[in-house]
C-alpha cells in the first residue's frame, strides 16, 4: 500500500512538471469580438439623457476588455472615419452596469456576452449641433514570451454614435451635389465624354452636407437611352455627416425596360476602385444620366444630371482593320 | 504491476493532453454570423421619457414624439432594416518572430476577419503603441524597406527583399487591403502611436462584404550590431463599421 502511494505521489509530480513546463509555451490565442448595434443615432434635447443597451459577444478564447468612448470624424468622402486620441464635445457617457466601468478591464468567456448599458446625458444649455463618437471594447494584450521577438496584437472593436442636438426638433439641411459624372472613357468635345459600346462606365456621385446636422440622401439615379432605354437604381441611404461629403452609392430599383434594339443595361457596386455604380452592357448613342435626390420631408430636392455617348470603337476598329487588309490582299493580287 | 504502469501511463498523459487541446487557434469560419431583427434595449433617463421608437424608415425627427419625449433614437443601418451584430476577428494574438538572427528576416502571420451580414461598409486600422524594443529601450527601427525608389512609408508599401535592409514592418493580402500590397514582397512599417502618427487603414471596404479576411505578415531582419534582448511591441487592430 506504501509503495502505491509513493508511485501514485510521483506520478503527480511528474504530470504537475509536464503541466507547467507546457505553459512556457507560446500559445495561439485568438480573439473573436461582436458588438450590436452597430450604429446608434440619436436625437436628443438638451436636459435630456437616455440609456442604450449593447451586446459585447466574445466568440473567441476567454479574454480582458476595456471599455472607452473616444470621438470621430470623417476621414474622407467614402465613409470611413478617423478615431481622435482624446474625448472632446459636451456629451457626457456613463455605465449603468453596476460591475462596469470605463477603462477599467473586466473579464469576457469564451461564447459568453455582456451587455452594456450606456447611458448618453445631455446636458443643458447646449447649442445645437452634431457629435459624433464611437464607443470602444478593446483587448487586454497577452503577456509577451521572453527572449524571443513578438509582437503582440490588440484587437479593438467599435460601434458608432451619432449625436444630434436640437432643442427644437428641427434640423439644418444644406445638401449639394459635389460631382456627379463618369469616370473614364475620353472627351472628344469639351464636357462630353465618349466610351467604348462594351466598356464598363463608372459613376461618381457625391454630396456636400454644407449643414450642421446629419442628412441622409434617398433618391435615384435614372439612366436614359436615346433609343427609349431606362433603368433606375435606388441610391442607398447612408449618413452623411455634417460639414462634410461623401460618395453616395445606387443600386438597381426596378429591372430596367429596354427597347429599340439596344442591350439592356445592368448596375452593380461592387468594384475597384469605388464608385458611386457602375453600369455595364452594350451602350450606342447619347445616354443621360440624371440623379433627384430628397433628405427626409419638407427638405429641399437636389437635382443633378451628365451625359455620355457610347459607339462601338473596338468593333469598328476591327472592321476597319479588316477592310483595309483585305482591300491589300485584292491590290497585291491584282498587281500579280 | 502492469494495472499501475497502465494507471502512471495515464496519470501522465491526461494532462499534457488536456494542456494541448486548446493551444491552437481556433479555425476561422463563415458559418457563425447570423441576421438579426432589431433588438435594441433603450430607457429614457427622463421619468416622464418612457416611450421610445426604433425607425424602421428613414425621414425627419418624429415631431410629436420629439417634443414629448425629448428624443429619438434609430438603431443599426436604417436602409437594411435590421440590426446586425459587428464582428472582428484576429486567428492569433501572440505574433512570436522566433530567435532573431542578424541578416536573416523573421516573419510570423496572424489573420484578421470581419463579418457584417449584408451591412459592409467597415474600416480595420493598425498601430503600434511603439517600435520593437527591449525592456532597457533598444530599438528595432520601423523599416523603411530596400531604400532608394524601394523606399516605403506608413501609407505606401514597397519590396523590402534585401537581408542588408533593417527593421519592422508589415505585409498584408487578402480581401480589402490596400492596393499598394502587390505581392510577398511589398511591406510597410506600422505607425507609431509615440511618434504621434495616424492609424493605417489596413482594411476596408465601401462595398457589401459578409466574410472578409486578410492575413498581416509581421517582418523583422536585425543587423549584426544589434544588441541582444528580448525585443517586444504592441500592435492595436481597430474595427469599426461606417456611419
Amino acid at each position: 500500500m506504501k509503495k502505491k502511494i509513493i508511485i501514485i505521489m510521483i506520478a503527480f509530480l511528474l504530470s504537475s512538471i509536464i503541466y507547467h513546463l507546457g505553459s512556457g509555451v507560446s500559445l495561439a490565442q485568438q480573439v473573436s469580438l461582436a458588438i450590436s448595434p452597430p450604429l446608434l443615432e440619436l436625437f436628443i434635447k438638451p436636459g435630456k439623457s437616455i440609456m442604450v443597451a449593447y451586446k459585447l459577444e466574445n466568440h473567441g478564447d476567454p479574454t480582458f476588455l476595456n471599455l472607452k468612448i473616444l470621438p470621430f470624424e470623417a476621414k474622407d468622402n467614402l465613409g470611413n472615419i478617423r478615431i481622435k486620441p482624446d474625448f472632446e464635445g459636451p456629451v457626457r457617457f456613463s455605465l449603468d452596469n453596476a460591475d462596469l466601468t470605463f477603462d477599467q478591464p473586466f473579464f469576457l468567456k469564451t461564447n459568453n456576452s455582456q451587455q452594456i448599458l450606456l447611458r448618453i446625458r445631455i446636458p443643458e444649455n447646449i447649442t445645437d449641433g452634431d457629435y459624433y463618437y464611437t464607443l470602444l471594447a478593446e483587448t487586454i494584450p497577452p503577456t509577451s514570451s521572453e527572449g524571443v521577438g513578438s509582437a503582440r496584437a490588440k484587437a479593438t472593436i467599435g460601434s458608432n454614435i451619432l449625436v444630434t442636438i436640437s432643442n427644437s426638433g428641427n434640423i439644418e439641411v444644406k445638401p449639394k451635389i459635389t460631382i456627379f459624372s463618369t469616370k473614364g472613357g475620353f472627351e472628344l468635345l469639351k464636357n462630353v465624354k465618349f466610351f467604348d459600346s462594351q466598356d464598363k462606365i463608372s459613376t461618381i456621385l457625391t454630396v456636400a452636407n454644407k449643414g450642421k446636422n446629419i442628412i441622409k440622401p434617398e433618391g435615384q439615379i435614372t439612366l436614359k437611352g436615346n433609343l427609349g432605354t431606362s433603368a433606375t437604381y435606388d441610391i442607398i441611404s447612408k449618413n452623411i455627416l455634417a460639414e462634410s461629403e461623401r460618395m453616395v452609392e445606387a443600386r438597381l430599383l426596378v429591372p430596367e425596360h429596354s427597347d429599340g434594339g439596344q442591350a439592356t443595361p445592368s448596375a452593380e457596386i461592387d468594384q475597384t476602385p469605388p464608385a458611386s455604380l457602375v453600369l455595364s452592357g452594350f451602350f450606342i448613342g447619347k445616354y443621360s444620366l440624371s440623379t433627384q435626390i430628397r433628405f427626409g420631408e419638407n427638405s429641399p430636392t437636389i437635382f443633378g444630371s451628365t451625359m455620355f455617348y457610347a459607339f462601338p470603337f473596338k468593333i469598328m476598329g476591327g472592321v476597319i482593320l479588316t477592310i483595309l487588309i483585305v482591300i491589300l490582299v485584292i491590290k497585291r493580287d491584282k498587281e500579280e | 504491476m502492469k494495472k499501475i504502469i497502465i494507471f502512471i501511463f495515464l496519470f501522465l498523459t491526461t494532462p499534457y493532453v488536456l494542456r494541448s487541446t486548446p493551444s491552437f487557434a481556433v479555425p476561422m469560419d463563415s458559418s457563425r454570423f447570423k441576421m438579426e431583427s432589431a433588438n435594441v434595449e433603450i430607457a429614457g433617463g427622463n421619468k416622464t421619457s418612457t416611450s421610445y421608437k426604433l425607425a424602421d424608415t428613414v425621414g425627419q425627427l418624429a415631431a410629436g414624439q420629439y417634443s414629448s419625449t425629448g428624443y429619438v433614437v434609430k438603431a443599426g443601418f436604417q436602409y437594411l432594416h435590421s440590426i446586425i451584430p459587428f464582428r472582428f476577428s484576429i486567428s492569433n494574438t501572440n505574433i512570436n518572430l522566433g530567435t532573431l538572427v542578424p541578416s536573416t528576416p523573421s516573419t510570423a502571420t496572424t489573420n484578421l476577419a470581419v463579418y457584417f451580414g449584408g451591412a459592409g461598409q467597415y474600416q480595420v486600422t493598425a498601430i503600434e503603441e511603439g517600435p520593437l524594443k527591449t525592456q532597457s529601450s533598444n530599438v528595432i527601427p520601423d523599416t523603411t524597406c530596400d531604400g532608394g525608389l524601394n523606399t516605403c512609408s506608413e501609407t505606401t508599401a514597397k519590396v523590402w527583399a534585401s537581408s542588408s535592409a533593417y527593421g519592422f514592418g508589415y505585409g498584408m493580402s487578402g480581401n480589402d487591403v490596400p492596393a499598394d500590397f502587390i505581392d510577398g514582397t511589398y511591406f510597410r512599417p506600422f505607425p507609431d502611436r509615440t511618434a504621434s502618427e495616424a492609424p493605417a487603414t489596413v482594411m476596408t471596404s465601401v462595398n457589401v462584404g459578409k466574410n472578409r479576411q486578410s492575413t498581416v505578415t509581421f517582418k523583422t531582419n536585425i543587423s549584426p550590431i544589434q544588441p541582444a534582448g528580448s525585443y517586444q511591441t504592441v500592435i492595436n487592430f481597430v474595427a469599426t463599421p461606417s456611419y
